[in-house]
């Protein structure tokens, strides 16, 4: 961060675009239902160098006249045609992206900011640890970890508030199948519910974690960071251990609206994935 | 003898030859008397065009980063959209010191990652003509080093008793004084008038800071703690006034304004301001910096210290219009200083 160019290799900017502002058009190929709250879209862009992202990047999703909102990626990277986002309906762009359906048209941008390396968690153990709709993001990394060879034992941690809230459960249990240490809890009791519930904090302390050996990946609502951080902490995972992506409101992808700040870092530039140890001394962090 | 190289001398009847001459080519920029205070203003009439010696109100960042812009064009029917980049060829005249740092900070900042257009084509076709000023009791450039200026001007004025010694910046800005203007070399004696002017102004500041500007960020840095915040903060009214007249905050808000005809629209940006309550508000309603203590001390360190981390400099000029335009008296040098002390205290 020395000079004034940004880390950023694409910078969500279509090849000869005249503004980076410009999204690029794209198709809807399917979208499906999956919660009281979120959609499922599968999305087919004009320009395949939208293709090009890694997970833990986020895109620019709107429609003209809605204005546009961050949307992280959740389908696996290296798909040749389409990608997958997954929104959830919080106000009136994204009730409108709820209303689109097949074959109907997208405005998008990205991908933008920094996604998780893979070639840093190979060999090591991997401990992901999801709150809520945190699972989304965190998806695209287990598809790609899944779909590659050389990691170590994969565990899940799922947190929701109800079971009705908890997303992909076909694909947790094909996770299951495919060797992932998969625990699910909710906050509260509910009918029906058989597992365990509290926070998704509760469910550390008896994990078995290979000290030196495990990366954990922390993404959820603001409020949990801090408590899985503790956790984790007793487990000794430290900062280079952890890796967080932080929300934040974000206008323009391009590090200059200023709304995803915290201290010095720009999230849709230096995040939204980070290493907890970068973010010391960035008391608005968590 | 280098010194007096730089300067040309330009008569005050010169100077209304190049201000009408590029009113011909050109949207002129300036300032004017409005209230009996200066403001910014379109130019129509030479006449109009008061050269003033403190900063107006608002800076002259609108000319370049307008208040409402449109990035692009788009037809709900269909979902479609273009870009939208709207420039023309234009001159600022009258702009301080400290605003031409602050011009050249927008400049770094809006070249940074992916180039805004919106904003780069705009400063590629604009005349930047800068003058001398003189400090008022809320001025601090020379705290901050932006008291001179050597770069990001197209021409500068320094109006001494018998006209204007002028620094040419730019080849542009040199062609542009040949093209409706003579100017002869400055004689040694105009420039030492000039100079002594300089010393005169140098040590006429009312307002210092009471550290190198270099230690600025570092201070800064040690300051999250400081009581100054929740002190400063409990009076704050979160108006944006201090965001909205600084010549250096670009924060922006993107949004979509649909036509009366529910067809077509426009994606602009509007200004908006970090003290703002809503600025760090995301859609599933938490707020990342609710107290305006929190948005008042990003707002500052984003000046001191967030800022000048990625772009080499800090983003305070001096100008002290947040601090004159603050509607209970949030002073950013006075800030600045108790947190100053503190570090010295600790």
């Amino acid at each position: 961060m020395s000079s004034y160019e940004s880390p950023v290799k694409n910078n969500g900017c279509a090849c000869g675009a005249p503004s980076p502002y410009l999204p690029v058009r794209a198709t809807i190929e399917r979208t499906t239902r999956i919660s009281e709250t979120e959609r499922f879209f599968v999305i087919k862009p004009s320009d395949p160098l939208l293709l090009d992202y890694a997970p833990g990047q986020f895109f620019m999703a709107g429609i003209a006249g809605f204005g546009e909102a961050p949307i992280s990626v959740t389908s696996a990277p290296g798909r040749k045609e389409t990608f997958e986002l997954c929104i959830r309906s919080a106000g009136s762009l994204t009730n409108a992206l709820h209303r689109l359906g097949k074959g109907d048209a997208i405005l998008v941008r990205g991908p933008f900011g920094r996604g998780f390396d893979l070639d840093e968690m190979k060999g090591k153990d991997l401990l992901f640890v999801a709150g809520g709709i945190g699972i989304v993001p965190m998806r695209s990394l287990i598809k790609a970890v899944l779909g590659g060879k050389g990691y170590g034992r994969l565990t899940l941690v799922y947190g929701c508030k109800t079971p009705e809230e908890m997303l992909f459960k076909d694909e947790l249990e094909e996770w299951k199948d495919s060797g992932v240490d998969v625990r699910l809890i909710i906050d509260t009791a509910y009918p029906g519910w058989k597992g365990p519930v509290g926070v998704v904090t509760t469910l550390i302390p008896d994990l078995e974690i290979r000290e030196g050996n495990t990366l954990a990946v922390v993404i959820g609502p603001p409020v949990m960071y801090k408590f899985v951080i503790m956790s984790l902490d007793k487990k000794l995972l430290g900062p280079e251990d952890i890796f967080v992506s932080l929300e934040r409101r974000m206008k323009c992808g391009l590090g200059k609206c200023g709304h995803c700040q915290i201290n010095s870092a720009y999230v849709c530039q230096e995040g939204p994935v980070f290493k907890l140890s970068e973010l010391k001394g960035m008391h608005e962090a968590f | 003898m280098d010194k007096q190289k730089q300067y040309r001398f330009l008569a005050r009847p010169a100077f209304k030859a190049l201000v009408k001459g590029l009113m011909k080519g050109h949207k002129v920029y300036g300032t004017v008397k409005k209230d009996g205070l200066p403001a910014w203003s379109e130019i129509s009439e030479f006449e109009d065009l008061i050269l003033f010696q403190t900063p107006a109100h608002l800076s002259a960042k609108e000319f370049l980063f307008p208040p409402r812009e449109t990035l692009l064009k788009f037809d709900i029917t269909n979902n479609t959209c273009e870009a939208v980049v709207v420039a023309e060829d234009q001159a600022i005249i009258g702009l301080h010191s400290c605003d031409i740092h602050g011009l050249s900070l927008m400049d770094r900042v809006f070249s940074y990652g992916a180039p805004d257009p919106n904003y780069l084509e705009k400063r590629k076709r604009t005349v930047i003509i800068g003058t001398d000023c003189f400090p008022d009791a809320y001025c601090f450039c020379a705290s901050v080093g932006t008291m001179d200026v050597e770069e990001g001007f197209d021409l500068f004025l320094h109006e001494v008793k018998s006209g204007f010694l002028v620094r040419v910046g730019t080849e542009r800005g040199g062609k542009l004084l040949r093209k409706f203007t003579n100017t002869r070399a400055a004689s040694a004696k105009e420039v030492k008038e000039l100079q002594e002017q300089r010393s005169k102004k140098e040590s006429s500041f009312v307002t210092t800071l009471d550290a190198p500007a270099e230690d600025l960020p570092g201070i800064y840095a040690k300051s999250n703690d400081s009581p100054v915040w929740d002190k400063t903060g409990s009076i704050c009214y979160g108006c944006g006034s201090c965001n909205t007249v600084c010549p250096t905050c670009y924060c922006f808000d993107i949004k979509d304004e649909v036509k009366a005809d529910l067809t077509t629209g426009e994606r602009v940006r509007v200004w908006d301001g970090c003290t703002l309550e809503d600025f760090a508000l995301v859609a599933g309603g938490h707020n990342f910096r609710k107290g305006r203590s929190e948005r008042l001390k990003h707002r500052f360190n984003r000046k001191f210290r967030y800022l000048s981390d990625r772009f080499s400099a800090l983003f305070c000029v001096g100008c002290g219009r947040c601090s004159r335009t603050c509607l209970v008296k949030i002073n950013i040098a006075g800030v600045t200083n108790e947190l100053i002390r503190e570090s010295r205290e600790k």
